[in-house]
């Protein structure tokens, strides 16, 4: 087992020259994207269904993915799914499905020794799946098992995350959490899955991206393999349009912790390669970027005062922050929000569980304040600068991740020098001030904010917030004399929240249904 | 459930000119990559690796001190904690964090039983900052006690955000059935009540510093894209003057397990039972079969690919998962099989179930397909790890771990590729033996 300091294990690297991923279109009217990488002996593959869970019928929510799920972990017209285990063992390769709201993507890397052995395995899973109903069954039967327990029981942190956007986008297709609600997952059936796959897994809405070593006519290959798939008419799903958020509503899950997890956010405007999305990445990076102690946030609430592991901020989705530090790919999303994770705070003293997460929560809506009141100094600017063009990278360490961002491109309209992983260092260098506080100005002033705390004894923190009361620090060695000020202002920092805008729920009700 | 499932996944070279074709080893040697190694008088060791993207580097320090280290009272979790004090800067550099950050640098450690492992990945141009600022922390780390305070604080949150799972819970009963004197008895982070107490403990911090972080016990790994002369130049000025005075730790050695032993946990929250069957082994070994031949049995017999996860994950889905956790530490640790069983009137049948596996694995000789493609499978597993300077420093370091050297690692594949279905027999006779077994289940609390 290895703890780890500030993040989870990263594989690392990369990669000063960056190969841009040319874009080509087969006959059959499905897209191509190939990342050619000459002389590498691995070839990846992205292959990207333009599906996500914002396309799961009401009351079928989970469907995309127990969808992706079956194909990925099940058996093939050509193989079981114990035989296609077999198959891939010696190769030490495998592939993976992966849904977000708006895309499913299955992804995989081989050795170039292994190639056609794995392809045919990986187009078989896609192209000619067998739908067993043994396979679905344990699928299901595994799904409903995280839903029902590890979802609410092991990771109070990312459940705090999942229901922030629950909460933010409630009455949109982006509410529900990806893998679905209890009785949702429940409902779902294998001619539920089918029809899913027929609407939607058709040639015009596959993307086959392929990276790396592979030999000449390769991606040309994959795409005529998959434009057999019919071509169908696919719905376009509104974005979500979320109306300004006027007020503070506060959710606070109950259960029995030792800490308190909580998730702060509104939505915001931002799409990536688009308006200030580069002013608003280097603002964040400053403000809390993720897992680094770079994070003002992390100096602020960890490093000074000890309070937990690690506090961040973001502009676009992160699941599964605690895993790992490497930015996650391929959850791209035509709606955001501005975002603030706090890891779990600890009582230090009997009866300073309440004290202390409000505390941390109140200290990073407070630090919100002051950087849309004074923007950022030139220095600041200038040190974000420096260290998010090197930082970045690292973004792109592997040829599964390059061609991934390169996916993402595509979901964005981006390519070439507009291409994500090219485009950041060119527009970090070009902001000025003016861009910097201009788009703290336009994103992060907003007069509410949904908060999330999955902690002890519900009705008191909600009485607690209500009254107002200040809930200074408690430090388990002396308090420093340097923080005494703050640390006052911290603890009195306004909530202002209507009772009837807090829900206390019980964790047995989360996610439960609709 | 969102990550990516199915067998293991990524891969790849990178681009350029420094990369070689990963199956081009010289010889039989599964490393591919041009290393050279050297010592300075004081004991320090180093490898310096070409490979990787051009232009990068990853400069790792691996610290051969970790959790087994911790043999007195009242100090588990202490390597751990050590890790971050190792952030909190010199009269030097004052703030190591803002160094760091001013090459861009993807920087971080994590500690393991055995050891703790620090390192920068960043660009190749920043080598002769890197080693500056690497090697005065390792020769000059100064910090206060209020600081020091104040960082307890941060590890019981790191302790409180994965203390509360099952697994959690049912690893700590694991290690403290099977472990009375050693110290793979407390998991890494330590025991609650040692890392509540740890703000007390400064005194014991620059102990553990004086003892542990010392030349003789710290090994350099460097990959990437940069000039072998400069960098060993560079590293001999900038540690040289580091003082040897290594002082290993008296890690008692667990009392010999001979007969079985059995625990039951349960769990506040909800959960399916977990059963966790596990055998005392051998310590880690590059040349000794039955230990490699145990190290890969564990996935022929209850793998994704073996016949029992067939039969009662895909075929009777009785079981909801079924690993193998079968690596070999630097001292005797346990391995394991762990099952998350679906109907909780089923686990006794599945202990019987899985025990019966066991028996048969002394008897029968092990499939030669299987044998066969576990080999192409730990050999194609290796490579695939690769892809990255930070993969590569960690590919060797399970060598350097266990024996301070990173050359054991061509031996250990070596004596994988040759192992035959007797090895594997022998390993499963001698080791997967009812004296050396551990039984832990966990239920959840009021059924």
């Amino acid at each position: 087992m290895i703890t780890h300091r500030r993040m989870g294990a990263t594989r690392l690297a990369l990669l000063s020259s960056l190969a841009l991923a040319s874009l080509l279109y087969g006959c059959g009217g499905g897209e191509t994207i190939a990342l050619e990488e000459k002389g590498s002996p691995f070839i990846a593959f992205d292959i990207w269904v333009k599906a996500g869970s914002q396309n799961d019928p009401e009351g079928k929510e989970g469907l995309a993915s127990l969808t992706a799920q079956l194909l990925a972990d099940g058996s093939t017209q050509q193989d079981t799914y114990q035989q296609i285990i077999e198959k891939l063992y010696p190769m030490a390769a495998g592939y993976g499905a992966s849904v977000d709201k708006e895309m499913t993507v299955f992804r995989g890397t081989v050795h170039v020794d292994n190639l056609e052995g794995y392809y045919g395995l990986l187009k078989n899973a896609l192209l000619t799946p067998a739908f067993s109903q043994a396979d679905f069954d344990r699928i299901k039967s595994q799904t409903l098992n995280y839903l029902e327990r590890q979802r609410r029981y092991n990771r109070d942190e990312e459940l705090s995350k999942e229901l922030l956007y629950w909460m933010a986008y409630q009455g949109t297709p982006y509410q529900h959490p990806e893998e679905g609600y209890v009785q949702s997952v429940k409902s779902i059936t294998l001619d539920d899955v089918k029809a899913f796959y027929d609407t939607y897994y058709v040639a015009n809405n596959i993307v086959t991206a392929v990276g790396g070593g592979f030999p000449g006519g390769f991606p040309q290959r994959v795409r005529a393999d998959f434009d057999t798939r019919p071509k169908g008419r696919v719905e376009k799903v509104p974005a979500p349009e979320l109306e300004e958020l006027d007020r503070v509503r506060i959710l606070i899950v109950e259960k029995e912790t030792d800490a308190t997890s909580i998730s702060l956010g509104f939505p915001t405007e931002l799409i990536r390669g688009k308006g200030d999305f580069y002013a608003m990445k280097l603002v964040n990076a400053w403000f809390g970027d993720h897992r680094n102690s770079f994070s003002h946030l992390y100096q602020v609430i960890r490093e000074k005062r000890g309070m937990n592991y690690g506090d961040y901020s973001y502009i676009e989705p992160f699941p599964l922050g605690y895993t790992t530090q490497d930015r996650p790919v391929n959850v791209s999303r035509r709606s955001n929000l501005f975002e603030i994770w706090i890891r779990p705070v600890g009582q230090t003293w009997v009866g300073d569980l309440h004290p202390r997460a409000l505390f941390a929560a109140r200290a990073a809506l407070r630090e919100l304040a002051r950087l849309t009141a004074n923007g950022l100094p030139e220095s600041e600017i200038d040190r974000t600068k420096v260290f998010l063009s090197d930082y970045s990278l690292n973004y792109g360490s592997t040829v599964s991740r390059r061609l991934a961002y390169a996916v993402d491109d595509a979901f964005y309209g981006l390519s070439g020098p507009s291409g994500y992983l090219a485009a950041i260092r060119p527009e970090l260098a070009k902001l000025t001030k003016k861009d910097v506080d201009g788009a703290i100005e336009k994103h992060l002033k907003s007069p509410g904010m949904y908060m999330v705390f999955v902690t002890r004894d519900g009705e008191a923190l909600k009485k607690l917030i209500l009254s107002g009361k200040a809930t200074p620090n408690t430090y388990s060695g002396e308090v420093l004399l340097s923080l005494v000020s703050e640390d006052q202002q911290i603890a009195s920092w306004p909530i202002v929240v209507q009772g009837d805008d807090i829900r206390v729920m019980d964790i047995s009700e989360v996610f439960e249904s609709r | 459930m969102r990550a990516l499932i199915a067998a293991s996944l990524l891969a790849c070279a990178s681009l350029g000119a420094v990369a070689p074709p990963a199956a081009a080893q010289s010889g039989d040697d599964i490393f591919p990559f041009e290393t050279r190694r050297f010592e300075l008088d004081n004991g320090l060791r180093a490898y310096l690796i070409h490979a990787g993207s051009p232009g990068m580097l990853a400069y790792a320090s691996v610290v051969r001190t970790g959790a087994r280290d911790e043999v007195e009272a009242g100090v588990t979790g202490f390597a751990h904690f050590f890790e971050h004090m190792m952030f909190r800067g010199t009269a030097k550099y004052p703030n190591y964090d803002a160094v760091s950050e001013s090459f861009g640098a993807n920087r971080n450690a994590n500690t393991s039983q055995d050891r703790t492992f620090y390192y920068l990945v960043a660009g190749s141009q920043y080598l002769e900052k890197i080693v500056d600022l690497e090697s005065d922390r390792f020769q000059n780390l100064s910090y206060g006690e209020p600081v020091f305070r104040t960082e307890a604080g941060a590890i019981l949150g790191e302790y409180q955000q994965g203390a509360y799972s099952a697994f959690s819970i049912l690893d700590r009963a694991v290690r403290e059935t099977i472990f009375t004197e050693h110290p793979y008895r407390h998991q890494v982070i330590g025991f609650e009540a040692d890392v509540r107490a740890m703000p007390q403990q400064y005194q014991y911090s620059l102990d553990f510093f004086r003892r542990f972080y010392r030349p003789e016990n710290v090994v350099l790994v460097v990959v990437g894209d940069f000039d072998f002369d400069k960098a060993e130049a560079l590293i001999r000025q900038s540690y040289s003057g580091w003082a040897p005075g290594y002082q290993a730790p008296a890690v008692p050695a667990e009392p010999a397990q001979t007969k079985p032993r059995t625990a039951a946990v349960t769990y506040s929250g909800r959960t399916l039972p977990m059963l966790a069957l596990n055998w005392i082994a051998p310590a880690w070994s590059a040349t000794d079969r039955t230990a490699v031949a145990l190290e890969i049995l564990g996935d022929i017999a209850f793998g994704p690919n073996s016949a029992m996860y067939r039969k009662l994950v895909i075929e009777q889905q009785r079981l909801q998962s079924l690993q193998a956790g079968f690596g070999l530490s630097r001292d005797p640790d346990f391995v394991q099989v762990m099952a998350m069983v679906s109907n909780p009137a089923d686990v006794q049948a599945i202990e019987a179930e899985l025990l019966a596996e066991v028996e048969r694995f002394k008897n029968e000789p092990v499939d030669e397909k299987m044998l066969a493609d576990t080999k192409s499978a730990a050999r194609y597993g290796f490579l695939m790890g690769l892809e990255t300077h930070l993969g590569v420093a960690g590919a060797v370091s399970r060598a350097i771990i266990n024996t301070g050297e990173m050359e054991p690692i061509n031996d250990y594949y070596r004596t994988l590729q040759s192992l035959t279905a007797d090895d594997l027999r022998e390993a499963a006779r001698q080791i997967l033996t009812e004296g050396r077994r551990t039984i832990v289940t966990l239920t959840q609390a009021g059924g």
